[in-house]
């Protein structure tokens, strides 16, 4: 494949002025003529029997043109499917009807001319409810004779999974040590800047338009047409500028399939914009996980064998389209990481709650099983005595052993993991800081040096979603690239952008391919009656899936253009070459046509003498099914000192290196990865969504639920090493989830480091680490 | 979120705003810079049928200084007073407390008397008020009533102002040059409520000695917190480590705060000593300079 | 300025300035003015993120000073001068704010954007020279769930050199 030029250019976003001007187009800022708005009466209960629904006072409320239940409402309840083995699904409901299941759970919609006008409708309808026992955590849950939360569900086990693999009986028994750890997750919320939104309305052929603050056109459309039993092709989905996505906006939810009901139902265009309250209450959550973990190893710190049990409190439902399988098969899929681990046995659990659903949240499963690991390797380390760095470069896969097989049944590409390691350290200046950390802790300063190592799978195809049993994503995505008959190039992709500059990097990426100026090519949004079909953007996939699907797009046309270039030469098509966006006959530069004029003989063929039988215009689409998975990789290390009276935690130093193999675009690369980090920061030390015994949500604002700020944020240096997958386009690897994935673990290294004692829960607040430190100051005397 | 229905005015004077309460206290809301109001209108968690603003009161706005006072009209934005140079000359406990209040965009906003009106257990001024114990100007149609802190802030979110009544000043005992004093607090993130707050002033009475000490405390209480013991402890000490150690252990046993999500009483307890001997020890260190 | 009318009222027509033109508009008493804006002047670029105070994604200038319009009514607009994001590009001509968030990739979703843009324009106006730790205090009202707002720091401190020259 020739190279494209644009690889590893920083260019400027094209959609950033319209951005800054405040031109963007968000789901909010929609509107329609006649448009209603919806607002949700909502369960304040976390488990109840619904005796009566009362709406008559709130159909005559001002303003309201129309009170729905779910009796009111033809609505199939959202169910995704799912082939493995021990599962045992329920369906979700769009509207609760005989019983609710967590708090914020919808139960009544109001469309009403305003939204001020639908609340103060929803104020007045009357539901009465029976409690009923609630289990907030997976011990209520998991006890025996526990409260069932569907009947369905024997045991509240949603899903659960036993897996051996290597001799993880004789690895423990001959091991030197053992090191072993439980490990608290807390529930996080992904928490978006623009919330959920969606709007719908009949066109005039009688279809349901729907404009989704989504990360899956697709798969909506394919959720709204089983949940309202439309064919799909009665649906189009349209994705405007979406405010942050993050994982949880890749789920069809209840009120989607209501707004569209209800638009039916009254004939009108309905929106519902999700306020920040019902985002922290009703939004798919994240993690929540309580795992019991053990590492075997030999005198010298090599893993031997592994062994995990996971359980995750995966809330009331299970979601679409991954299932609530996706966060506790992930965490145990991705434990044994960059590391050679002959044997290990995992069992795996996702556990029904009177919660909020857990779905998809940036570094899904992988940020918990990472933790568990890293804090594993420094467990060997001070077992043994080693630098923890040390002892993590005694386990790497090495560079020359790939395809490598995990013991998970992964098959991993590629990958340099101790050169990972080694560029972040380089940059780090590890012995110094390690020097440093010395200086200070003689003043009685509490400092700590914390380093991660992880792998990530990005950009899955098909066969991982069919192997997990996860049959409703389908692992592929296409795109449509159309040379318009003046040389302008239009662009369509089934991965939508929630931030990540698909309007910029898309084009950067099919200019290259063809030679052109990325400021002439246009990237549609994602309508999915104009992008080809395809799964989405999650799991670090777009520039591995939807970009590898543009760029064999790009190149189809460019051979379609190249031969009819040597037509127009009276060359033939091996001796036309493509330079500076001019088909030139090769060692004849001087004999050459544009892309216009390829472009028009295209469109106009009988003009330009093509002969019959060519297909005219200029233009070609491609389904791309990535392999399974390409796995990228990085290191992190921090230093951070550690207020030994207040808890408060404050970086001196945070260096990723980072290995997403070709860099598309590194300014985008660098962006993925700061905002990354803020969230594993986030994750570390601050956020945590918390449900007291009754299942009611302590943390349903801003005020409660806290993400870091501008001053939480540490400075940080990123490394770049690229390291190209085998198997994918171009070689390209995922970058959305790596730094959320590695930072908790190496934030917990660090404070573990400082307070001198394992840290093994989330999140590592001024309180606990006071706790902590006293815990110890207790045993060893410190003097302030 | 969007705030229930209710009627609002908008009166001119402190005459129309009591004849106003008169008419609809006890459905009626104040409204001053709706920094804490309007979020929970918004979230309908307050209701009011009437919403009286305050905003068009200018005879509220004012900072002005004599016989040792500094006053301020309850409807002066935090944001004013942070910047007033006779703020920071006269009370610059208030200046440096005052950086801690919310966000700029917050202090732009909110006025002095609304935050001490919500009397939220947490907010930074109630700290100042108490430390420095401010006078209350709190006017109804009868007249006004003056209330000390420990009268005028009587619970959680609560004080004595009555449904007909508006904060109308609150007086403050200008802070002798000579004085140090400093404000701390610890939050989860810059900006948000204390977990716990301290405030300290201190005067100094010669040969390294201080006097007149001052020691409040928010976060660990329905109300700020003096501890006149741990103050009376300080009274013409030199303020070695010991003497420290033990204010903190005193504070640290005196208080009785609540657990919530942030934070655990116990945690409470332990930062308050910790932010006492801080706040003590920064006071001291700017004591005896000039401002 | 319209008079304000003491009596209570559930409805009152106000004006104001945005951006420079003078509105007039008849509004609920209860409706904020971020919706108000909006909603009534079609000024979608003021977005909300929670509307309780926290985000700083509405923020706006009132007055010149930046204020968070989800806390604020429509109606104690009355008399006042507003600016938004739509009022700070000068034509085709972006602001020196917006040209530095766009050259160090300031912005990745654009949600937070306008309410950045908006702190910032006031900051700058109060603090031309300020240090790095300033400009971490000035933004710490304003969240942003997509940059870690690495790249707005630099972006800040790019504009105040872009307004200095």
């Amino acid at each position: 494949m020739d190279p494209n030029p644009l690889i590893g250019e920083r260019l400027r976003r094209k959609e950033d002025p319209r951005l800054l001007r405040g031109q963007g187009h968000y789901l909010p800022d929609l509107t329609l003529p006649g448009m209603l708005q919806l607002a949700f009466v909502r369960s304040p209960h976390a488990h109840a029997a619904i005796r009566r629904i009362d709406t008559s006072k709130a159909r005559s409320g001002p303003g309201v043109e129309g009170v729905f239940t779910a009796a009111d409402l033809s609505m199939r309840p959202i169910e995704p499917e799912f082939t493995g083995e021990n599962y045992h699904g329920a369906g979700w409901p769009a509207l609760a009807s005989d019983r609710v299941r967590f708090v914020g759970e919808p139960v009544v919609a109001v469309a009403a001319r305003d939204r001020y006008l639908a609340e103060d409708a929803a104020d007045l309808v009357e539901v009465e409810y029976d409690p009923l026992p609630v289990v907030a955590s997976v011990e209520a849950a998991t006890r025996a004779r526990a409260q069932l939360v569907h009947d369905a569900v024997p045991g509240n086990s949603f899903f659960r999974r036993d897996h051996v693999q290597g001799d993880v009986e004789g690895g423990f028994a001959k091991a030197s040590l053992i090191v072993t750890g439980t490990f608290r997750h807390q529930r996080l919320a992904g928490v978006p800047m623009e919330g959920r939104g969606i709007a719908a309305g009949r066109d005039r052929h009688g279809r349901l338009t729907v404009w989704a603050s989504t990360q899956t056109p697709h798969m909506v459309r394919t959720g709204l047409a089983r949940s309202l039993d439309l064919p799909e092709s009665a649906i189009r989905v349209i994705a405007p500028d979406v405010g942050g996505g993050f994982g949880p906006k890749m789920h069809l939810y209840p009120e989607d399939v209501v707004v569209c009901a209800v638009a039916r139902a009254l004939n009108r265009p309905v929106k519902w914009i999700e306020d920040r309250r019902e985002n922290l209450l009703a939004m798919t959550q994240a993690r929540e996980q309580v795992i019991e973990a053990a590492a075997a190893a030999d005198r010298d710190g090599r893993i031997l064998a592994l062994r995990a049990s996971v359980a995750c409190d995966t809330g009331a439902y299970s979601v679409y389209p991954l299932t609530a399988i996706l966060e506790p098969m992930g965490t145990a899929q991705i434990m044994p990481g960059p590391y050679r681990i002959p044997a290990y046995a995992y069992t795996t659990t996702a556990i029904a709650t009177n919660k909020c659903p857990i779905g998809a949240y940036r570094g899904v499963g992988m940020a918990v099983g990472v933790l568990v690991m890293e804090r594993l390797m420094d467990k060997v380390a001070a077992a043994t005595g080693l630098d923890p760095a040390d002892v993590r470069r005694s386990n790497f896969i090495g560079p020359n052993e790939f395809p490598y097989t995990a013991a998970t049944g992964l098959i991993y590409d590629s990958g340099r993991f101790a050169d990972t390691l080694t560029a972040a350290l380089a940059a780090f200046d590890y012995p110094a800081a390690r020097r440093e950390q010395a200086e200070r802790r003689a003043e009685g300063r509490v400092v700590g040096i914390g380093i991660a190592s992880f792998m990530e799978y990005t950009g899955m195809g098909s066969k991982t979603f069919s192997r997990r049993g996860m049959t409703d994503v389908p692992g592929y995505d296409s795109a449509t690239v159309k040379v318009d008959p003046n040389g302008g190039v239009r662009v369509f992709v089934s991965c939508p952008s929630q931030g990540q500059g698909h309007e910029t990097v898309f084009a950067q990426l099919v200019a290259g391919e063809l030679g052109v100026d990325p400021a002439t090519v246009f990237v549609g949004p994602v309508d999915t009656d104009a992008a080809p079909a395809g799964s989405g953007t999650f799991g670090s996939r777009a520039v591995v899936a939807g970009g590898g699907a543009l760029v064999q797009a790009a190149v189809k046309v460019r051979e379609r253009a190249t031969s009819i270039a040597a037509h127009l030469l009276e060359a033939s098509a091996g001796d036309v070459v493509l330079v500076e966006g001019r088909f030139a006959v090769r060692g004849s530069p001087e004999r050459g046509v544009t892309w216009t004029e390829v472009a028009r003989a295209a469109h106009a063929q009988a003009a330009a003498g093509l002969t019959a039988g060519v297909e005219p215009g200029l233009e070609a689409s491609n389904t791309y099914d990535p392999p399974p998975a390409t796995f990228s990789n990085g290191a992190h290390a921090a230093m951070l000192e550690v207020d030994r009276e207040t808890g408060q935690v404050a970086f001196l130093k945070y260096v990723i290196a980072e290995d997403c193999g070709p860099q598309l675009n590194p300014m985008i690369v660098e962006g993925q990865t700061h905002g990354g980090l803020a969230q594993g920061i986030g994750e570390a030390l601050l956020e945590e969504i918390i449900h007291d015994e009754a299942g009611q949500t302590l943390t349903a604002t801003f005020m409660d639920y806290l993400i870091p700020t501008a001053m939480e944020m540490p400075g940080v240096e990123i490394v770049h090493l690229e390291t190209a997958s085998p198997n994918t386009v171009r070689g390209f690897k995922g970058i959305g989830e790596s730094a959320t994935i590695g930072a908790p673990a190496c934030i917990a290294n660090a404070v573990s480091d400082a307070l001198g004692r394992d840290v093994d829960a989330l999140p590592m607040t001024p309180a606990r680490i006071v706790h902590w430190l006293r815990g110890r100051v207790s045993a060893v005397e410190v003097k302030a | 979120m969007k705030p229930a229905a209710f009627l609002y005015a908008a009166p001119e004077t402190v005459e129309e705003t009591l004849a106003l309460l008169a008419e609809h206290g006890a459905d009626g809301k104040l409204l001053a810079g709706g920094q804490s109001l309007m979020p929970l209108l918004n979230m309908r968690l307050a209701r009011p049928a009437v919403l009286i603003d305050l905003n068009h009161v200018s005879a509220l706005d004012y900072i002005s200084a004599s016989n040792g006072e500094v006053r301020i009209g309850a409807m002066t934005r935090q944001r004013m007073a942070e910047q007033s140079s006779m703020i920071a000359s006269r009370l610059p406990l208030m200046a440096e407390a005052l950086r801690w209040v919310g966000h700029p965009q917050i202090r732009n906003r909110g006025t002095i008397g609304g935050s001490l009106a919500h009397a939220d257990p947490s907010a930074e001024l109630p700290a100042v008020a108490a430390a420095l114990g401010a006078t209350f100007v709190v006017t109804g149609q009868a007249g006004s009533r003056l209330l000390s802190p420990g009268e005028f802030f009587v619970g959680y979110l609560a004080t004595a102002i009555q449904p007909t009544e508006v904060l109308t000043e609150v007086r403050f005992p200008q802070i002798a040059a000579e004085a140090g004093c400093a404000f701390l607090e610890v939050a989860r993130r810059h900006g948000d409520f204390a977990l716990v707050g301290a405030a300290a002033v201190v005067h100094p009475a010669g040969g390294g000695r201080f006097r007149d000490v001052r020691l409040a405390f928010i976060g660990v209480g329905p109300a700020p917190v003096r501890i006149t013991e741990a103050e009376a402890a300080l009274e013409g000490q030199e303020f070695d480590e010991p003497l420290l150690d033990d204010v903190a252990r005193l504070v640290s046993d005196r208080l009785d705060p609540e657990s919530d999500i942030q934070a655990s009483a116990a945690y409470r307890k332990h930062v308050a000593g910790v932010l006492a001997r801080r706040a003590l020890r920064a006071a001291a260190a700017r004591a005896g300079g000039s401002r | 300025m319209t008079t304000k009318p003491r009596a209570p009222a559930a409805e009152r027509t106000v004006a104001f300035a945005v951006n420079g033109r003078r509105h007039e508009i008849t509004v609920p008493v209860r409706r904020t003015l971020a919706d108000a804006l909006r909603d009534d002047l079609g000024l979608t670029g003021t977005h909300l993120g929670c509307e309780h105070g926290v985000c700083g994604t509405c923020t706006i200038l009132l007055d010149g000073q930046a204020v968070r319009s989800c806390l604020m009514l429509a109606v104690q607009a009355d008399g006042h001068e507003i600016k938004t994001v739509e009022g700070l590009a000068d034509g085709d001509t972006l602001h020196p704010i917006q040209e530095a968030f766009w050259e160090t990739h300031g912005l990745q979703c654009g949600f937070c954007t306008p309410g950045f843009l908006m702190t910032i324009e006031a900051f700058l106006k109060e603090n031309p020279r300020p240090t790095e730790d300033e400009i971490r205090e000035a933004l710490a009202g304003n969240l942003c769930r997509c940059t870690g707002y690495v790249n707005i720091i630099k972006a800040v401190a790019l504009a105040a050199e872009k307004l200095r020259a």
